[in-house]
């Protein structure tokens, strides 16, 4: 049998309503499962008004449920002829049954009465009423309300239910609602009220009442729009998966309105227009040749715009925004950015770490170790983080917070700062999120850099560490953001040495966390992103992080290294080795020696492959030749393995066991230069 | 619908057909027509509220002396409460757009998602913003809290943004060229007033005195709390809101400042939310 299960709301967020429909789905199937009534293809529809789902392929009637209950020990319900007692008694008329259908069992040593106890399936219908309600009152919305006295809560009121099995009403009940059979059309084209026959007829009857139902239909809609005017018009389109999400979740049957920009607001920066036409999720902007296009799109709900009036009265919203934004655009054009950054001491950053200026001013301070170790031009690099809040001020950034960065650049450019400069401004918030770009300019990824570590040392150091899902300073974004900038631009940098240089720019305020903690979580970021975007193995990445290192880079080389001869039996067995060694060393940390008190020839043999393996592993990590270095690693496999056969390290005298563990301390550091290899899973 | 004021007039027909009380705007500075205590104190307890009225609403911060078409200092908005909400309040919505003369199927109209919170009020609802041709009229809120206090029933707030409107209605570029009635302008009126109070708001208001203000009729609002005066105390209350919101234009407070200054409005507030409970308790009946 079909199922059509149809919740009628009040209009729901836009990009919420599609997780919601999916957890409906989700939640009714799984109680379907539970509730032993097996189903076929499960189809999830929604609009802004309402949530739909049909599934195929129902019983009639749940599968009859067949228990084994198990009752009293035989001991107790039967007597000694074998008549039931009156436990034995109890026990079966407690499940309806009657005593001669009581049955002996061994359980383990002893025996039990037992009962089988067949209980008959329930009508769909009716099992379907007590399972939609749950379903619904179980839904997870972001901030649930009260519409009414019945006590229910949801992401907006619910008005209508429809809910049929086929043909049939199943009068679900939720507050003071009962499912019927009818549905309602478009709210201004559409009929008022439709009546469903059959869960088949649901897409088709929406249709026909200027409701598309299917989510995909009207984004395909709304992309075959985009691409006609692309296409007459020799544009391109701007949409983004979150504009079209949002017009999708804006309407019922979305019909494209094509608006005209006057060409006095085109020589406002590209960015500018977009931002103005994106505001609040409403216009699809284009570009042609990489300049702003006279045209834009915009959706109307339900049907086309005959008369124009819909166009007028969106082109009337865009002049009004476009003027605005050009009134900010010529404002803050009136001062250059250079004079707004004495401005940035009056904008709090953060009470503890004071103001943007101050956030500024460490920044630069960053920006220096950053010119060093990168040998950057320290100059074009300090204008640059001199600059690169200066937009804060700006009306455009306050009205479009998210231009910060952007307008900066812009401005930075119009002002005749070398363009470097203005670039790096440009670029310095990216990546605004994990799927975001990167820099493309040297200077903008120091800067970049600089910035976000200001941010996550400067939360740490006044104690606002991320707890759970809480993680008010975006700590774990700009984290990764630090991790992926030095990884993917391949950044040759000390990350610890510059925390530890840099440490004194922060307060010292109680509850404050150290260099430590900086250390800790950057390592932590680390660790995730070795895994999760370079795809290293969970062990790999434990052993070359078992040593803490300010150099990421080398971190993901030398993971890199060690993943690829994993699975190699010869590593296997150095790691077994290893671990022997480091076993035995865990808690003799001085990696002193004399090798005049070696006595046996193992120790010597061991101690001359250290010598010559010392050497050579050392120069391949100064060239930055992971690979080659564990090359030279293996070969001290066989002289550990002898050495251990040989050499008890252990030796009663005291004297020569120091020795013996000073050496072998020494083996394990050489080692640790590469990774913990004794973290390897070994198979 | 020629002039504003034909387009208040509409919509005081409209609501008072559907049992509202027309009431008037309370002659106190306030930034929304929530503030009203038609709206705070009638949407508090049990007992069935439906009331329409405009409300002048004072925002030192949106001044723009006078120079931009719609952002103003002062604006009309037009406010009704429904509590309890009836089933077809959407339809009920639509129906006063059509009353003004919006034709909706010539139009483009979008219930759009928006979170509303006031938080000197200890008010927050859920519901949407209106947009008519992309244009944002109304705001449509379903109250949840009023004074921290949770509303049983709930109530909705129908806010009108009124220069939008008849913006929209007389085809105007322009607040200020507003019809108000067939012979004066909006401009007439208001223009000398935006430019001033500008002024006065971020250029002139003594930040010492005003604050001292805010402490006297802090002062004032605690003893009535103290003696169970719930009303002058709500007075005093609106009266350090606006109070803080000329600080504000003035640049006068700081962020960490702010915080402490909304939550001592705030406890006025949920103070007069929890004395006229108390009260409706006492008397099973609510004064309004």
């Amino acid at each position: 049998m079909k199922l059509l299960f149809e919740l009628g709301t009040e209009e729901l967020p836009a990009l919420e309503a599609p997780r919601l429909a999916q957890a409906l789905a989700e939640r009714v199937l799984t109680a379907l499962e539970e509730a032993r009534l097996p189903h076929g293809e499960a189809k999830v529809h929604w609009t802004p008004r309402r949530l739909a789902l049909l599934v195929e392929g129902l019983p009639e009637k749940q599968e009859d449920r067949v228990e084994e209950l198990r009752g009293p020990a035989a001991s107790v319900g039967l007597d000694e002829q074998g008549h039931p007692t009156q436990a034995g008694i109890g026990f079966a008329k407690k499940h309806g049954a009657s005593p001669d259908q009581l049955v002996k069992k061994k359980v383990g040593e002893r025996e039990y009465l037992f009962l089988t106890v067949r209980t008959p399936g329930r009508p769909t219908g009716e099992v379907l009423q007590e399972i939609l309600p749950e379903a619904v009152r179980g839904l997870p919305c972001s901030k649930s309300m009260r519409w009414d006295d019945s006590g229910l809560s949801f992401l907006r009121p619910i008005r209508w239910l429809v809910c049929l099995l086929e043909s049939e009403v199943v009068p679900v009940k939720l507050g003071h609602l009962v499912a019927g059979r009818t549905t309602r059309g478009h709210r201004f084209f559409g009929p008022r009220e439709v009546e469903l026959s059959n869960p088949e007829d649901y897409l088709e009857a929406l249709r026909g009442a200027r409701v598309l139902a299917d989510p995909e239909e009207r984004g395909e809609r709304i992309r075959a729009e985009v691409r006609r005017v692309e296409e007459e018009h020799r544009v391109r389109a701007s949409l983004s998966e979150e504009l079209l999400g949002r017009l999708v979740g804006a309407g019922e049957w979305p019909v494209g309105v094509l608006g005209t920009i006057p060409r006095e607001f085109l020589d406002l920066p590209p960015e500018v227009i977009e931002a103005t036409l994106h505001e609040e999720g409403k216009f699809v902007p284009f570009s042609r040749d990489g300049a702003p296009a006279e045209v834009f799109l915009g959706f109307r709900d339900g049907a086309p715009d005959e008369t124009g009036v819909v166009r007028r009265g969106y082109e009337r919203v865009v002049k009004a925004r476009l003027r605005d934004s050009r009134f900010f655009f010529e404002n803050d054009r009136k001062r250059p950015l250079a004079d707004r950054v004495r401005g940035l001491k009056e904008v709090v950053y953060e009470a503890r770490l004071g103001s943007m200026w101050q956030r500024v001013e460490r920044i630069r301070a960053i920006c220096g170790h950053l010119a060093e170790a990168l040998e950057l031009p320290a100059e074009l690099l300090d204008r640059a983080a001199f600059l690169c809040k200066a937009d804060l001020t700006t009306d455009m950034v306050r009205e479009f917070p998210e231009l910060e960065g952007v307008m900066g650049g812009i401005y930075a450019r119009l002002d005749g700062e070398p363009e470097e400069v203005a670039i790096a401004i440009g670029e310095h918030l990216r990546p605004r999120s994990r799927s975001d770009e990167l820099p493309e300019t040297p200077l903008g990824t120091a800067l970049s850099l600089a910035e976000k570590l200001d941010a996550v040392i400067g939360a740490i150091r006044i104690g606002e560490v991320p707890t759970g899902s809480r993680d008010p300073y975006g700590i774990r974004r700009r984290g990764g953001a630090i991790v992926r900038l030095i990884l993917e631009k391949r950044l040759r940098l000390d990350l610890y040495a510059l925390i530890d240089a840099t440490s004194d720019l922060y307060p010292q305020v109680e509850g404050g966390l150290g260099s430590r903690e900086v250390k800790e979580l950057l390592q932590d970021r680390l660790r995730a992103t070795l895994r999760a975007d370079h795809s290293l193995p969970h062990d790999v990445v434990e052993a070359v992080l078992a040593a803490p290192r300010g150099d990421f880079l080398g971190a993901l080389e030398r993971a890199q290294a060690l993943a690829a001869l994993r699975g190699d039996p010869a590593l296997s067995e150095l790691a077994v080795a290893f671990s022997r060694v480091r076993n035995i060393t865990k808690d003799h940390d001085r990696a002193e020696f004399d090798p005049d008190l070696f006595k046996e020839e193992a120790e010597r043999e061991l101690w001359r492959a250290y010598l010559k393996a010392e050497g050579h592993l050392r120069r391949a990590l100064r060239q930055r030749q992971y690979a080659e270095a564990l090359r030279h690693l293996l070969t001290l496999k066989e002289p550990v393995d002898r050495y251990f056969d040989d050499v008890l390290v252990m030796a009663e005298d005291r004297k020569l066991r120091e020795n013996r563990l000073g050496f072998l301390r020494a083996v394990t550091e050489l080692f640790l230069e590469v990774g913990d290899l004794s973290r390897l899973v070994v198979t | 619908m020629k002039t504003f004021q034909d387009l208040v007039l509409a919509l005081h027909d409209y609501w008072r057909r559907q049992g509202c009380v027309i009431a008037h705007p309370y002659d106190l500075e306030k930034g929304a027509g929530t503030f009203n205590p038609a709206t705070f104190f009638g949407c508090l307890g049990k007992r069935p509220w439906r009331v329409a009225y405009v409300e002048p609403s004072r925002r030192p911060t949106d001044g723009r002396y006078g120079e931009n078409p719609i952002r103003l200092r002062l604006h009309h908005q037009y406010q009704v409460i429904l509590k309890p909400p009836p089933a077809d309040i959407q339809d009920l919505y639509l129906g006063s757009l059509e009353h003004i003369g919006i034709v909706l199927r010539d139009h483009d109209v979008k219930f759009s998602e928006d979170d509303w919170e006031s938080p000197t009020l200890g008010a927050w609802g859920v519901g949407w913003q209106i947009w008519l041709d992309e244009m944002e009229i109304t705001q449509f809120t379903y109250f949840q809290q009023i004074g921290g206090l949770d509303l049983d029933p709930v109530s909705v707030e129908l806010t009108y943004g009124l220069e939008r409107i008849a913006m929209f209605l007389q085809g105007a570029e322009s607040a200020f060229e507003l019809l108000w009635s067939e012979h004066v302008r909006y401009g007439e009126i208001w223009l000398d007033k935006e430019r001033e109070f500008s002024i006065y708001n971020f250029e002139r208001a003594s930040v010492e005195r005003i604050r001292k203000i805010f402490e006297l009729c802090e002062a004032e609002a605690k003893d009535c709390l103290a003696a169970g005066l719930v009303f002058p105390a709500y007075d005093q209350t609106l009266r350090c809101s606006h109070l803080f919101n000329v600080l504000d234009a003035r640049g006068a407070i700081s962020v960490t400042e702010r915080e402490s200054y909304i939550a001592r409005i705030r406890a006025l507030a949920r103070g007069c939310a929890e004395g006229y409970l108390a009260k409706l308790e006492e008397r099973s009946e609510a004064p309004v």
